[in-house]
């Protein structure tokens, strides 16, 4: 049992102090720098949080239990190859693939840039998480012309 | 003293005294030399001051490049000097500033026409010999090497895969091949106020299609503070397009931009992964390149949007 507060929860107070605190402080021509920091912190915090998932959807697609690096590994030659283009459920699933982890991954490392292209936002979809092989549908919510994030 | 800028270049601003010749007096100018690691793309920098070069005659609005030397003993690596050029580059400034809201869309339809000029210079040209002929360094082999990359590199990028697959299935028809800046965007050129002053970064300048850097500047990861904006953040497209086509008596096809911009969003995927190799391998240990690989995703949900937008297949 480790101590309180939790590491994603102690990143997070050092991201606050770092930003409302020290920045102000700082030489405007490090401010850039700061910023970085504390963008790596948010990412930190939010992976440390978010155990690491090995389920994206590999059996539905291959069936067999397998490590979900090699699976994922097997699932990028495939695509090289265009595998799954004669099979138009097979291609489906992959594309449902392609959604889910890609969301996944911007979760931790850029939720603002999901965000920004109406994913994750109240009214629009939640990723594009669907099972397979559903269709991938949905409404995205109208884009934000922000994008960038320092966080 | 150093000046920001240039991820992969070192820029020194020199103030000079000349006696006698054109350069008489006091110069403001820019000496601009290789950092201590790069990708493999770029070109030297005496190669990138004969494309500034060829680009200054062609009327493009560059920094004039006065001299080049590939002698180690002046600086230690090869380097070139030219003129310095006022004003800024900060993408997020130029795309989210309101001060310069006014002359965004001038300053769009100026870029069509830079563009435009820079495509009349074409092969054969030999003051450019050193340029692969475009049969060498064409779609196939962009992505050829695309994969041998991703063949090395330690994650599997199942995205980068179906987008590079896309490519290679609905290639268009050859085009004839034009000098292509090749990092034409929001971010690599200069404003002073609402006028634009240089168009700057020649690194990567190589024969192709002329629509590859139409796409490229339209491509999302260059739009910075206006996603919405789809010629680099600054517009939408049609003022762009628009100074492209008055200058080059062309059209434009969209088709092709599209496609072309697929192969943006593939293509700065894979050179943000290069960068942030450049941390991970010890070269530079830096925490902007330690970043850059992880916008290889935001370029990832961008390909799922650009080819598969609804859930739908994007052939039609």
């Amino acid at each position: 049992m480790r101590d309180l507060p939790s590491g994603p929860a102690l990143l997070a107070l050092a991201r606050e102090v770092l930003l409302s605190e020290l920045m102000p402080l700082l030489p405007e021509e490090r401010r850039a720098d700061a910023l970085l920091v504390a963008r790596c912190m948010a990412i930190a915090q939010r992976e440390a949080a978010t155990p690491e998932t090995s389920e994206h959807g590999f059996q539905d697609l291959y069936g067999a239990e397998a490590d979900t690096d090699e699976l994922l590994g097997r699932f990028a030659r495939d695509l090289r190859i265009g595998a799954f283009e004669n099979s138009p459920d097979r291609e489906l699933c992959a594309r449902a693939m392609l959604w889910r982890l890609t969301i996944a991954k911007l979760r931790q490392s850029n939720p603002e840039f999901l965000a920004a292209n109406g994913f994750d936002q109240p009214g629009g979809v939640v990723g594009r998480a669907e099972p397979c092989p559903s269709p991938v549908s949905g409404k995205r919510s109208t884009p934000s012309p922000a994008a960038k994030s320092s966080s | 003293m150093p000046l920001r800028g240039g991820a992969l270049q070192e820029n020194w601003g020199l103030d000079a005294r000349f006696s006698g010749g054109v350069l008489d007096g006091q110069q403001r100018l820019v000496l601009r030399s290789s950092a201590a690691t790069g990708v493999a793309a770029s070109l030297t920098r005496p190669q990138e001051f004969a494309v500034q070069k060829a680009a200054f005659a062609a009327g493009v609005t560059v920094a004039e490049p006065l001299f080049a030397t590939e002698d180690p003993r002046i600086w230690g690596k090869p380097f070139f000097i030219m003129r310095q050029v006022e004003g800024i580059t900060a993408a997020d400034r130029i795309t989210g500033d309101p001060a310069f809201e006014p002359a965004l869309c001038m300053i769009a339809e100026k870029l069509g026409r830079e563009l435009a000029l820079i495509h009349t210079i074409r092969p054969p040209r030999s003051d450019l010999a050193f340029l692969a002929p475009y049969q060498e360094v064409g779609l196939t082999q962009q992505i050829a090497g695309f994969r041998a990359y991703l063949d090395r590199h330690h994650t599997p990028r199942p995205v980068l895969e179906w987008g590079m697959r896309w490519l290679e299935t609905h290639v268009p028809p050859t085009a004839e091949p034009v000098l292509c800046h090749h990092d034409f965007r929001t971010g690599n050129y200069m404003l002073d106020g609402g006028t634009l002053t240089a168009i700057l970064d020649w690194e990567f300048a190589g024969w192709g299609d002329p629509h590859e850097d139409i796409g490229w500047f339209c491509c999302k990861a260059w739009r910075f503070a206006r996603l919405d904006r789809e010629a680099g953040g600054i517009a939408d497209r049609t003022p762009f397009y628009r100074g492209y086509e008055r200058e080059s008596g062309g059209a434009i096809d969209p088709r092709r931009v599209r496609f072309w911009e697929v192969l943006a969003n593939v293509r700065w995927a894979i050179i943000a992964l290069q960068q942030t190799d450049r941390h991970l391998s010890g070269g530079e240990r830096d925490l902007d390149l330690a970043l850059t690989g992880r916008r290889a995703t935001e370029c990832e949900l961008e390909l799922l949007m650009l080819l598969d937008a609804g859930g739908n297949c994007a052939d039609a």
